[in-house]
């Protein structure tokens, strides 16, 4: 007779489960409340379950322990399927919540937007920090410089054809502003004691204005005095230095040229990272780009400076920091980099 | 430097093409920049002869011609110059000709006659009446009847050479010159050089030596030679077609005989020659001597000089005929009715003649390539050459004897390497059998003798001293491909070294970076600037003495800049003017004050960073945020005190100072000064030195223990007069709270009329914490009585 009656309320219950289940339309309320009711009317104070327990005193001893565990796993059974059906409630209930807070993220950000470094420092930056790992120094020295440093002891006589290479600012006959970083290393080479390594990046001066040209640009000069320094340290150091700057891929050639203070004297043409020696617009059609002068220490450059040219031998490089900027930033006309217009600035984030 | 192809292969036998020897040139470190192939736009042209002119039917301007172009064609051709005949002999482009004006040959029909092809001027075929007579007529050029009809014209007019443009280093001024550049040809195609014709006859039928024309005397240490030849019965004509081309190709306006003669030695031998009207000699003496001070001197470029004794001068009894080595003189040069000439072959000074073409501002090819140094062996060649022409040209009667003053030796050097440092130098091995050839096929005829290689330099090689320069000279030949594929380790022989960073520059990289984060742009501008810097910004000149450039490019950028300010504020106003908005930039760069004027020694550098903003959502308050961030990267202990600089509002700006020292300032922009940059009023500037913010010493931190107690906070507001700072209130409030101060922030200002007149209410939170034990309410209302009572007392404070 229970028997009946439980199986019976079993299956109202997973009816009424189903139905709502069916039923989509209803809202979450509308759900949670027929669930509250049907609760109420399995196991509330006068609910059937409870009704059921209740009569219980009313059995046989012997059938009791039967119907008993027979209520039970309908009790249990009822229960599990309403709690799976609250479950499944509260996960549409929070799906519905989490749809409702969706938001368009192509909103623009918020806070403070960053500005942006000058491709200048930002090829600085990069040079330095690699030079510094290969064991270099970073120095600085005086813009407006003497004769001394800049040309003679460079090897540079005052008269000499050499003196041509470079059209100069002069501030009188022995002051100038330096028209290279060169000027850097006699005044290094009197105050350091071999072995060193140094660079020096900075602002360098020429009386020289065009689209490749600015009369105020910069450079970055090497300096490596140590017993046993070659062509072939030069050779591995600045591959080196332009691989970590270009890529991995990045090769150099040595030709042969001139200046008063390096012998041998080269000129260093770097693959061109735009079109990895293809040839492009960037190295018209040649796959190489100019872009260091470099060569060994001329020993009469060491001696000046007090440097036992017998002793130590060195190499030194000098490279041109707009340039390489424009190179690594497919910049096309140099005068842009010295506008500081916003608009050409941004485009460094 | 420019030489040609044909030129060269007078004096090597080159068996590659143009562009291979181009290739090689370059690959030696004879750069060549261009190779320039003169019939480029010429083909397609050949010479022809008009048989037969008709007039058109349908146009009156315009006549048909019947042109033989050779080989049994005749062609019909319109045109419109009226300078043509019939049998003249005239260039004729023909379908598929390219001119140099970008004129196209096709066939075409001109009012319904067909036309297959044109005649050419003189100008449409890139030459001039200098180079080929009636190449500058108005009309078609008309050449000579014995030209080969059918020939092309490249041929007809000698204009088929290759023109290299070779970019000469300074120390090779042994190549200035065809004959230097064939020495590297002929090494680097392992060659000979062929034998030039230095022949030439003298006047058997005259007794008369040079010395009956000239006598020279040398009263100057800077002329180290000085040769003179005489010429009779000088004739001035127009030279040879194939001296003119030659001339032609370098860019050398071809004149007449004489002169392009003494062209012709220049390029070709490297050496300058000049030619004198002997009769205009005074005294028939030549006086190589240093000028007296004012003597003057009317050049051939019309211009007059005013010497001094820098100057080398070639005189006569009288006066200066030449300034030395630069420039000729009116007064004594050759002209049409030159009888007899005197030629000069001389070697002078290099550093003599620079300075005068610099002092004088005169650059001649002469000057050119006596101030890179010639040798003074070349004087000979180059006189012996030039009389040779002379005779080849049969333009004069050459004199017996040549005259010639040497006061300098000439002789080959011995230099003795060690073939060891030549391999260390370049880190390669290389054979010692191609040392030895390389050095002599570059005429440095060398020996290996043992661990040595004996060199002996010839005298024009005045660049090669010693074993570096050696080890350049072989690599340069032996290859710099060498170390394409290298197989070496990085640093290989040479010590570790310890890599540092530069403090300053490592500062400023933190400063940049932190301004870049919060908003602003880095600027790098020109550091040369005008000189109405100090002007502009109100600055004392005294103060900010400017250095001053000697040569500037323009007046715009003639000075030396004394703040960064400047350089800011013109970024500023270019970044409004093409409408860009809310700026924020700042640079790191130096600024420059000289220490006396006239400057003499060098002048002050300071490092600086400048900050300059132009945003309505930005205040003096920002900045000084934005300032004191910076600042607290560093060790500096500073004062913030009201600023004096004089391109800030006095009211609305503060230094920084640390000790006496004013390390920066900022504060919003100088009406005036805004005024001066044509600036939007609210624009605020900062800067500091970050020199010295580099150089301070470590900073050193002393964590405070934190007490673990609560902290015990309240809020107390004041009214005070307008005049009391919220420094001066948070200081009396720190020193009240004793030991049990933690902290005290300012969190409100209020104005209102019910304030009272100039009052202003400040609210304060007070933070209390006690290290040992937990504050009771008796301690801290005792300590907020004391904090009350001194505001009270010191500044009137009134509890609102």
């Amino acid at each position: 007779m229970i028997k009946e009656e439980l199986e019976k309320l079993k299956k109202e219950v997973l009816e009424f489960v189903e139905e709502i289940r069916k039923n989509s339309q209803d809202s979450i309320g509308e759900i949670k409340k027929k669930i509250n009711d049907i609760k109420v009317k399995v196991f509330g104070k006068s609910g059937s379950i409870t009704t059921m327990s209740k009569g219980m005193k009313d059995i046989s001893p012997e059938e009791r322990p039967k119907v008993g565990a027979l209520i039970n796993e309908v009790k249990n059974a009822i229960s599990d399927k309403l709690t799976s059906l609250e479950k499944e409630c509260e996960e549409r209930e929070l799906n519905e919540k989490l749809e409702n807070e969706r938001i368009d993220i192509s909103e623009p950000s918020k806070g403070v937007v960053k500005g942006a470094l000058h491709p200048i420092s930002d090829v600085i930056d990069r040079l330095t920090d690699i030079c510094v790992s290969l064991g270099f120094s970073v120095v600085e020295g005086p813009e407006i410089e003497s004769d001394y440093y800049n040309f003679e002891a460079m090897n540079i006589p005052k008269n000499h054809p050499s003196r041509d290479m470079q059209d100069t600012f002069f501030i009188n006959d022995n002051i100038l502003l330096r028209s290279q970083t060169s000027a850097v290393q006699a005044r290094e080479m009197e105050v350091r004691k071999p072995p060193f390594k140094i660079i020096c990046p900075g602002k360098t001066y020429r009386n020289d204005s065009d689209s490749t040209h600015s009369p105020v640009f910069h450079q970055m000069e090497g300096l490596v005095v140590d017993e046993n320094i070659s062509m072939a340290d030069l050779k591995v150091m600045l591959t080196t230095l332009m691989k970590r700057l270009f890529g991995e891929d990045t090769t150099i050639r040595f030709r042969p040229s001139f200046f008063p203070f390096t012998e041998p004297s080269i000129e260093v043409d770097v693959s061109c990272p735009t079109c990895h020696g293809a040839g492009c617009s960037q190295c018209k059609g040649t796959g190489m780009l100019e872009l260091l002068g470099a060569g060994i220490v001329n020993p009469k450059v060491l001696e000046m400076s007090g440097i036992d040219s017998k002793k130590y031998r060195g190499f030194a490089f000098g490279f041109g920091l707009d340039r390489t900027a424009m190179i690594l930033n497919s910049i096309g006309n140099i005068r842009n980099l010295y506008k500081n217009d916003i608009r050409f600035l941004e485009q460094m984030k | 430097m420019k030489v040609t192809y044909n030129w060269l292969k007078e004096f090597v036998d080159i068996d590659v093409t143009p562009e291979v020897l181009a290739q090689k040139l370059t690959s030696a470190g004879m750069e060549v920049e261009e190779v320039i192939y003169q019939n480029k736009n010429l083909h397609h042209v050949v010479v022809g002869r008009i048989i037969k002119i008709e007039k058109h039917p349908e146009a009156d301007r315009l006549v048909v011609c019947r042109v033989d172009i050779g080989g049994g064609n005749v062609t019909q051709i319109i045109t419109a110059a009226t300078n043509v005949f019939e049998g003249a002999v005239i260039p004729v482009s023909l379908e598929g000709a390219d001119l140099v004006n970008g004129v196209k040959i096709k066939k075409a029909k001109m009012r319904g006659v067909e036309s297959c092809g044109m005649f050419c001027s003189g100008e449409e075929l890139g030459i001039d009446e200098d180079y080929f007579e009636g190449a500058g007529v108005n009309g078609i050029l008309i050449l000579p009847n014995d030209f080969k009809i059918g020939m092309p014209i490249d041929e007809a007019l000698m204009l088929n050479d290759v023109i290299f443009d070779i970019n000469i280093t300074p120390n090779r001024a042994d190549c200035m010159s065809v004959v230097g550049i064939a020495r590297e040809v002929c090494a680097l195609l392992g060659k000979d050089m062929k034998k030039i014709n230095l022949n030439y006859d003298i006047d058997v039928y005259s007794k008369d030596t040079v010395r009956n024309f000239v006598n020279v005397e040398v009263n100057t240490p800077n002329c180290h030679r000085y040769m003179a030849g005489a010429i009779t019965d000088v004739k001035i004509e127009r030279s040879p077609l194939w001296m003119r081309a030659r001339l032609f190709a370098v860019g050398i306006k071809p004149i007449n005989t004489l002169v392009d003669i003494t062209n012709y030695v220049l390029i070709e031998e490297g050496q300058p020659l000049h030619a004198f009207d002997q009769q205009l000699i005074g005294g028939e003496q030549i006086i190589v001597r240093q000028a007296r001070d004012g003597e003057k001197i009317e050049a051939l470029n019309h211009n007059e000089y005013t010497l001094n004794e820098e100057n080398m001068v070639i005189a006569d009894n009288e006066k200066p005929m030449v300034i030395a080595g630069v420039i000729g003189g009116m007064g004594s040069c050759i002209t049409n009715e030159t009888k007899t000439c005197v030629l000069e072959s001389a070697v002078f000074d290099l550093k003599s003649i620079r300075v005068t073409s610099r002092k004088l501002g005169v650059r001649t090819d002469s000057s050119a390539r006596y101030e890179k140094g010639v040798n003074v062996a070349n004087a000979e060649v180059g006189l012996a050459r030039a009389l040779h022409l002379v005779s080849k040209l049969k333009c004069g009667k050459i004199a017996r004897g040549v005259i010639d003053i040497s006061n300098k030796k000439n002789e080959a050097r011995e230099i003795v390497c060690s073939i060891k440092l030549i391999n260390d130098i370049l880190g390669i091995e290389v054979p010692t059998s191609e040392m030895v050839r390389v050095l002599n096929s570059l005429g440095i005829v060398t020996k290996a003798v043992g661990s040595k290689l004996e060199c002996k330099v010839p005298p024009y090689r005045e660049d090669i001293e010693n074993d570096y320069d050696l080890a350049e000279e072989i690599i340069r030949l032996y290859g710099y491909d060498k170390y394409d594929n290298l197989n070496y380790s990085l640093f290989k022989n040479a010590s570790v070294t310890e890599g540092c960073h530069n403090a300053k520059l490592a500062l400023e990289r933190k400063f940049r970076n932190a301004l870049v984060e919060s908003g602003f742009y880095e600027n790098i501008s020109y550091t040369l600037v005008c000189g109405d810097i100090n002007n502009k910004l109100l600055l004392s000149d005294e103060e900010n003495k400017l250095v001053r450039i000697a040569n500037p490019i323009s007046e715009d950028i003639s000075c030396m800049r004394t703040s960064l300010a400047h350089s800011l504020f013109q970024n500023l106003y270019y970044n409004l003017s093409v409408g860009n908005k809310k700026i924020r930039i700042f640079e790191c760069g130096r600024v420059y004050k000289a220490k006396g004027l006239p400057v003499e020694e060098l002048p002050i550098e300071r490092d600086m960073l400048g900050i300059c903003v132009n945003d309505d959502e930005f205040d003096f308050f920002d900045l000084k945020g934005v300032i004191e961030n910076l600042l607290n990267m560093t060790s500096l202990e500073y004062k913030i005190v009201r600023s004096s600089k004089p391109f800030l509002h006095p009211g609305v700006s503060a230094d920084i100072v640390c000790g006496d020292k004013v390390v920066g300032s900022f504060g919003k922009v100088h009406p005036t000064v805004i005024k001066n940059y044509d600036l939007p009023s609210n624009v605020f500037y900062g800067e500091f030195d970050t020199k010295y913010l580099s150089e301070l010493p470590v900073e050193v931190r002393a964590f405070k223990a934190i007490s673990k107690y609560p902290i015990v906070e309240r809020d107390l507001a004041v009214i005070v007069d307008e005049a009391v700072t919220v420094e001066d209130l948070l200081a009396s409030i720190k020193s009240s709270c004793g030991k049990l101060y933690y902290n005290v922030k300012l969190f409100d200002i209020y104005r209102s009329a019910s304030l009272g007149e100039n009052k202003k209410s400040m609210a304060f939170n007070i933070k209390l914490s006690d290290i040992e034990k937990t504050l009771t309410d008796e301690e801290v209302a005792g300590v907020m009585k004391k904090v009350l009572k001194a505001l009270t007392f010191k500044f009137g404070a009134v509890i609102r």
